[in-house]
């Protein structure tokens, strides 16, 4: 399944860099198995928790570096590319120079499939490569096996449809359509109507939380659990009408680019957008994410590419003289888009992970009058799909695709049975909508602090009357003749009162002071004076 | 010794006491005395007689007059102290050859201690030194006694303790007498071991200092050599208790074979299962074991008494039950009744016989809301109301009130075990069942049909579960069919009740209402026939054979329903049926016209819903039919479609040629870029006003402060405008906390989400002090799916590794060994245990022998 023929006698080579493999590489790999570095146990005080802590480092380092030497015999394909000689450029490189040295198999995967009379069409792929939906515009669904090239189904809604999207797997699609949006079976039949959403503009899956996002024409964005069928958040993003929706894989983020020039992201659970950017002068023609999440490139009308560091949420990158209708990344981070009849792919040459330098890799330009509609990277191939005007076609894009699938993941070879296992698995590893955030490795950590934390004045001084209260309406215990006088009892009645006033600290007074106080001093002051030298110190 | 030293000085001090001069606090001057006393001075029993010498001395130079120390009565005079009178005590045995020696080291040495120590005190009071001359030119002090001595009068010395009798007193008088020798060995021996004088004891707090020094030395080393392995079990992230110790035995065989009897019973048991005789017997033949088997006469008899009881037991309940069964009264068998049923109940849950009884319950409430039997509409009943005779005496009113009772048991509904749809419709039922009382055969039979037809129309195939399986399915659809089969006689026979029943009705309904009565028949035909082209559409897919008939049937009957209702209600419907099939597209405007017009508005909206329903039901059909029909001239039909729904343009445009956009936003689009910027800065002040709201502006509440003209031009009070500038300031802090405070493109919202608050911890967890470190060693997961099932094991074992059942003993003292390091791939044993065998010791040596060679 992967490109990766050796030729030595023309320009392109899709060479497997067979290596030896040296100790920087193993380093590397480590690196990545690491997941970060670990913290700083010279601060740690408590020396048992030391060496506890770098036991369980030295059993991490040694895990990462087990998983680095297993790595060569779990994935073992490379990622394979185009390499030129001398004044060679590769984006001069056609299509047909690669079918000829490509193996058969992968030559099958160059095709123009040819529809004119239903539009432009929309492309989705499953999470495995293995499927593929079309929508085309005047109402044309059809289902195909992207393995064997056949047509699994294939029906005529005769509406519009705006928008095509697979769910967890290929047993169901959405399509957004003329007055709402439909739930499809594999076979073609109808299984659900979305009418809640009103007219959908676009539809994403967000497989990890099963949620159907989408955005529909008065600029409203629903999520919908498929797996109830309950509404999870209805948002007015109040920035207008869009089709500009895409979904950071990495956390499930919804980006929507709006005809301000800003690309907003939103999450279920809140109904403000959580970042706004103005990328843009003018109106957000497309927008795509890498899949580790840290990058995104949008494009604008004013012919402009930009791609933005989303850690930082930095522009790292503008490509002039470029307006791209779609834009969509590849699993190992190439970017294609698309104009007009022509694809531009553009490749990351800097090579190192921290710093991205995008320039032309590929180019690809169909026949004149096609306009792209859609473009769409192929999961695991190094194929790209096109949905244009006149159907859609299908090129390769050397290096584009993950060279080795884990089955645990995405499958493209599934039996039904393990299919159905995966949906069982899938449905237990749902993720509540909750964990949609900017950075979800900060799920499990300290909750973060909060601005207001303290109550505000008028519950605390509800607080405090209900308590004045409790305390004018205790009962007293009758006591011994000379201790139950009415004086006595009024003393000690208002003492009580006095006593739970005393409890709420008076306040304006100790805001400053006791702000300024970190935690562990809290705790010390909290002590005794003799016991203040026992007081933890972080 | 230095006891010794100390009881000097202090009677030195005793001496003071007395005297006039110069005098320090008490305190001091004991400390002075403590300080002065050598802690090692080596000639103690010198130091003890020139003591005494000393202190004689001492009296008799004292050259201060007593009057004068009497005055200068500042101090209580000290008598005795504690431990002065063991010592002298002690003083007495031992031999003081040396004085002159003693007293003058200890002269000289005092010499020397009052030279410093007169400088020291000169250093502490500041005072001259001659202040303290006194001090070291005291002189003893002559007492002269004023009574004669005598028994009544001892001397100062007797007072004092000395001059007391020795042993040696005592024994001048036998020497010479028998066993004298031996005496006088007896106490030299005894002498000899009283050499080492014992001494005060220290002061209680300096004794328990020592005691705690010498003892943290030993206890220290005691416990250091048990650092290594106390630091080591606290590093260590496993800690493992009894790695290789044997449980015992694995087998119930095991455990039996070594089992001996201890009780009586037990010996007993082992005696007869352990019997040679029994064994023989067993093995040559069974004759032998009977002689064996003999029973007791009391075993016998006892067993004899048992079975008489239970047969006396039997007879009786035998008589019990056959009076039971001879009662006659009614009263009791209700009751019995009632108890069976509410025991049948329980079976009941069974959904046959429920559902059974529930159509029972059913047709018995038809019944009653039919006949209204029980709403004391008989003869008597009538009688007994119009002559109020039922308020005149209980038992009447009881048995109407018992009938109305039973109406309404009856006649109550049962929910349970019909659906929602159908309980509606009986609902519209009785609805009109208020109106005209009369119909209420003929609505019967429309009931039952819709019943039928409901039933024959939910045998829907699960495409799913169990029943989706192939041999299940078949199972179903011959069920169907025969289902389907009996559903259409019993429409047949339902219609023809109908004819016989309708017409009746209609006339009567013509009778009562004066409503027009439509000849809906020649109306509903036409819809039929569509109905039947249709379903030649279906002619393609075989699995649909069946269900042809079955919707045939269906429509045919729901039309017939729609007569009746016509003939009540008054609504005449068109449906559009060749419509439909010409415009497949539309697939939802299925029109039901409802012509009400002049007198037939009056019609009930039960009805109308009623009709509803009915119509709605064909729009699947028309559905699927419509998708069948497309596919099979899709030719022809896309392209009026295609005309239809798109804006007309098939040739490959641009997306936007699909929607025209509003005028505004197309005024946007060509305008953007204007001031996008400027709207963004604007928005995301907006914002920032919302998630760091600005301080309010302090207000001053009129009147207040106010008073005089100086109050006013003082402006606000100092205090708000502080606070007010503490708060300004405080925002402008957290506007440059943001994360977005530097990036002006950007607005990141710093809301908090509650939602979300579930999946952070508030605290850190236990062993963990520091934030950073916590999450930091959050970012490895360590389930199997990311790790090598190598290392698996070890990022996931417990603290604490047991075997169950095993006892977990103290920890063992191990050697050392520096250079060893901690291995945690191999599982260390804390604590060696032997084996528990219960009488081989033998073994359990052995194996700690090895064991111990392996520490080695």
């Amino acid at each position: 399944m992967e490109l990766s023929s050796e030729d030595n006698n023309l320009t392109e080579k899709f060479l497997p860099p067979i290596e030896q493999e040296s100790d920087v590489e193993l380093e590397t790999k480590v690196k990545k198995y690491l997941r970060g570095e670990g913290a700083n146990l010279e601060t740690l005080k408590d020396k048992k928790l030391k060496t506890q802590l770098a036991s369980r480092e030295k059993l991490y380092g040694k895990s990462a570096k087990t998983a680095a030497k297993i790595e060569k015999w779990l994935l073992p394909a490379e990622a394979g590319y185009l390499e030129t000689d001398g004044l060679e450029k590769t984006w001069r490189v056609k299509q047909t120079d690669i079918a000829n040295e490509v193996d058969l198999l992968s030559s099958r995967n160059q095709y123009d499939i040819v529809l004119p009379d239903f539009g432009p069409y929309k492309l989705d792929f499953t999470a495995s490569g293995r499927h593929m939906i079309a929508g085309g515009r005047k109402g044309h669904l059809a289902l195909v096996d992207m393995m064997s090239m056949n047509l699994i189904k294939e029906i005529q809604v005769k509406e519009t449809v705006r928008d095509v999207a697979f769910l967890h797997n290929e047993q169901f699609f959405a399509a957004a359509q003329k007055k709402y949006a439909y739930i499809y079976g594999r076979d073609g039949t109808e299984l659900h109507c979305l009418k809640e959403r009103g007219p959908v503009a676009r539809l994403r899956f967000l497989k990890n939380h099963f949620l159907l996002a989408s955005v529909n024409k008065s600029g409203q964005l629903h999520y919908q659990d498929v797996t109830y069928g309950g509404m999870v958040a209805s948002i007015r993003t109040g920035k207008g009408r869009t089709d500009v929706m895409e979904v950071n894989p990495y956390n499930g983020v919804v980006a929507l680019g709006h005809s301000g020039g800003t690309v907003t992201m939103w999450k279920p659970t809140s109904q403000a957008p959580l970042v706004q950017m103005q990328c843009h002068p003018g109106p957000v023609s497309s927008v795509a994410f890498h899949p580790n999440g840290h990058l995104m490139a949008t494009s604008g009308k004013e012919r402009k590419l930009k791609i933005w560091d989303l850690r930082k949420f930095e522009e790292i990158q503008t490509i002039h003289g470029f307006h791209a209708k779609t834009l969509s990344f590849s699993q190992k981070g190439l970017l294609a888009a698309g104009t007009g009849s022509f694809v531009q792919i553009l490749g990351d040459s800097s090579g190192s992970s921290s710093s991205h330098n995008y320039s032309r890799y590929m180019n690809h330009s169909m026949v004149k009058g096609y306009q792209i509609e859609k473009l769409m990277f192929r999961p695991y191939e190094d194929v790209i799909g096109i949905g244009h005007s006149m159907g859609w076609s299908s090129i390769l894009i050397p290096g584009s695709g993950e060279p080795n699938f884990d089955s645990w993941v995405a499958n493209p070879f599934e039996t039904s049975k393990q299919r159905r296992e995966k949906e069982v698995h899938l449905l237990l590893d749902k993720l509540p909508p909750e964990t949609i955030m900017l950075d979800p490795s900060k799920i499990g950590a300290m909750k973060p602090s909060r601005r207001k934390e303290k109550p505000s004045r008028g519950e605390i001084e509800a607080e405090k009357e209900v308590a004045i209260e409790a305390a004018k309406s205790t009962e007293l215990k009758k006591k011994t003749k000379g201790r139950n006088k009415p004086s006595k009892r009024t003393k000690k009645k208002k003492e009580m009162v006095e006593n739970a006033k005393r409890t709420f600290p008076e306040q304006g007074h100790n805001n400053t002071a006791s702000k300024k106080r970190r935690i562990g001093e809290d705790a010390a002051a909290e002590l005794p004076a003799s016991l203040k030298r026992f007081a933890r110190k972080n | 010794m230095v006891g010794e030293k100390r009881r000097s000085t202090s009677k030195n001090l005793a001496k003071n006491k007395k005297r006039k001069g110069p005098h320090l606090p008490n305190s001091i001057l004991k400390t002075i005395a403590n300080e002065k006393r050598p802690l090692n001075s080596d000639e103690e029993d010198d130091e003890i007689d020139s003591d005494d010498a000393n202190v004689d001395l001492y009296e008799y130079e004292e050259g201060v007059p007593e009057e004068e120390s009497r005055k200068n009565n500042r101090y209580d005079p000290v008598v005795n102290y504690d431990y002065e009178l063991p010592e002298d005590f002690e003083d007495e045995n031992v031999e003081s050859d040396d004085d002159d020696e003693g007293g003058n080291s200890d002269n000289e040495e005092g010499e020397g201690d009052v030279v410093r120590h007169t400088r020291m005190l000169q250093a502490v009071t500041g005072m001259p030194s001659a202040a303290f001359d006194g001090e070291s030119k005291r002189k003893p002090v002559l007492f002269t006694e004023a009574y004669p001595e005598s028994e009544f009068n001892p001397t100062r010395d007797v007072l004092e303790g000395k001059g007391l009798l020795t042993i040696d007193d005592f024994m001048a008088p036998i020497e010479g007498k028998p066993g004298f020798n031996d005496l006088q060995k007896r106490i030299s021996r005894m002498q000899k071991d009283t050499q080492a004088v014992v001494h005060a004891p220290l002061p209680k707090p300096e004794r328990e200092r020592l005691e705690r020094k010498a003892v943290k030395g030993l206890v220290d080393k005691e416990f250091n050599k048990w650092v290594h392995m106390v630091k080591r079990n606290r590093e260590a992230p496993t800690v493992y208790f009894n790695q290789n110790v044997s449980l015992g035995y694995s087998t119930v065989g095991a455990i039996a074979s070594e089992f001996q009897p201890r009780t009586d019973f037990e010996k007993k048991m082992a005696s007869v299962l352990n019997d040679n005789e029994l064994g023989e017997a067993h093995d040559e033949d069974g004759a032998k074991l009977l002689e064996l088997n003999e029973v007791s006469v009391e075993d016998h008899i006892k067993y004899r008494d048992h079975i008489a009881k239970m047969r006396s037991l039997l007879f009786r309940h035998e008589l019990k039950s056959k009076r039971i069964k001879k009662i006659k009264s009614k009263t009791y068998h209700r009751l019995k009744g009632k108890d069976l049923k509410k025991s049948a109940m329980g079976a009941l849950m069974d959904p046959e016989m429920a559902k059974e009884e529930a159509m029972k319950q059913e047709a018995r409430r038809v019944e009653e809301r039919m006949t209204l039997k029980h709403k004391n509409t008989g003869k008597w009943a009538k009688r007994m109301i119009s002559r109020g005779l039922n308020v005149k005496y209980d038992g009447t009113r009881a048995a109407i009130s018992e009938q109305l009772q039973i109406n309404a048991t009856l006649s109550r509904k049962m929910n349970s075990t019909n659906d929602g749809s159908s309980s509606d419709e009986s609902d519209d039922e009785e609805e009109l069942n208020d109106g005209s009382d009369q119909d209420t055969p003929s609505k019967l039979i429309a009931k039952a049909r819709e019943k039928t037809l409901k039933t024959v129309e939910d045998d829907e195939v699960p495409n799913s579960g169990l029943l989706s399986l192939p041999f299940m399915a078949r199972a179903m659809k011959k069920k169907n069919e025969e289902a389907i089969e009996e559903a259409k006689r019993a429409l047949e026979e339902y219609e023809e009740w109908e004819n016989s029943g309708g017409e009746e009705n209609s006339k009567k309904t013509a009778d009562v209402s004066g409503r027009r009565v439509f000849g809906a028949t020649a109306k509903v035909e036409a819809p039929k026939e569509s109905r039947k082209d249709s379903d030649n559409f279906y002619d393609n897919s075989d699995s649909d054979n069946d269900m042809e008939g079955i919707e045939n049937n269906d429509l045919r009957a729901v039309r017939d329903t729609a007569s009746p209702v016509r003939n009540t209600g008054a609504i005449t419907e068109t449906e559009k049926f060749d419509d439909d099939i010409e415009n497949p597209a539309s697939k939802t405007t299925f029109d039901v016209a409802l012509f009400a017009s002049g007198s037939w508005k009056k019609m009930k909206g039960c009805q109308n819903a009623e009709t509803k329903k009915k119509t709605k039901k064909h729009v699947p059909y028309s559905k699927s039919q419509d998708k069948k029909e497309s596919r099979d001239e899709e030719s022809e039909d896309s392209e009026s479609e295609a005309e239809q729904m798109v804006d007309g343009i098939l040739t490959s445009a641009s997306k936007e040629t699909y929607e025209i956009p509003s005028q505004a936003e197309l005024i946007q689009r060509a305008f953007a870029g204007d001031d996008v910027v400027d709207e963004f800065e604007k928005e995301k002040q907006e914002v920032l006003n919302q998630e760091v709201p600005e301080p309010e502006k302090p207000v001053l509440v009129p009147g207040w402060g106010q008073w005089t003209n100086i109050q006013k031009k003082r402006g606000l009070p100092s205090w708000m405008v502080r606070e007010h500038e503490d708060a300004k300031k405080k925002r402008t802090l957290d506007l440059k906390t943001r994360k977005d405070a530097r990036l002006r493109h950007v607005i990141i919202s710093e809301k908090v989400d509650k939602k979300a608050e579930k999946l952070h911890t508030t605290t850190l967890p236990f062993p963990y002090t520091s934030k950073e470190v916590f999450e930091h060693s959050m970012r490895m997961p360590i389930g199997p799916e990311f790790n090598p099932a190598t290392i698996v094991g070890s990022l996931n074992r417990p603290e604490v590794v047991k075997k169950a059942g095993v006892i977990i003993k103290p920890l063992k003292f191990e050697e050392a060994n520096p250079n060893e390091k901690v291995d945690d791939e191999h599982p260390r044993s804390n604590q060696k245990q032997n084996p528990k065998k219960g009488g081989k010791t033998g073994k359990g040596q052995r194996k700690g022998k090895s064991k111990q060679k392996t520490k080695a």
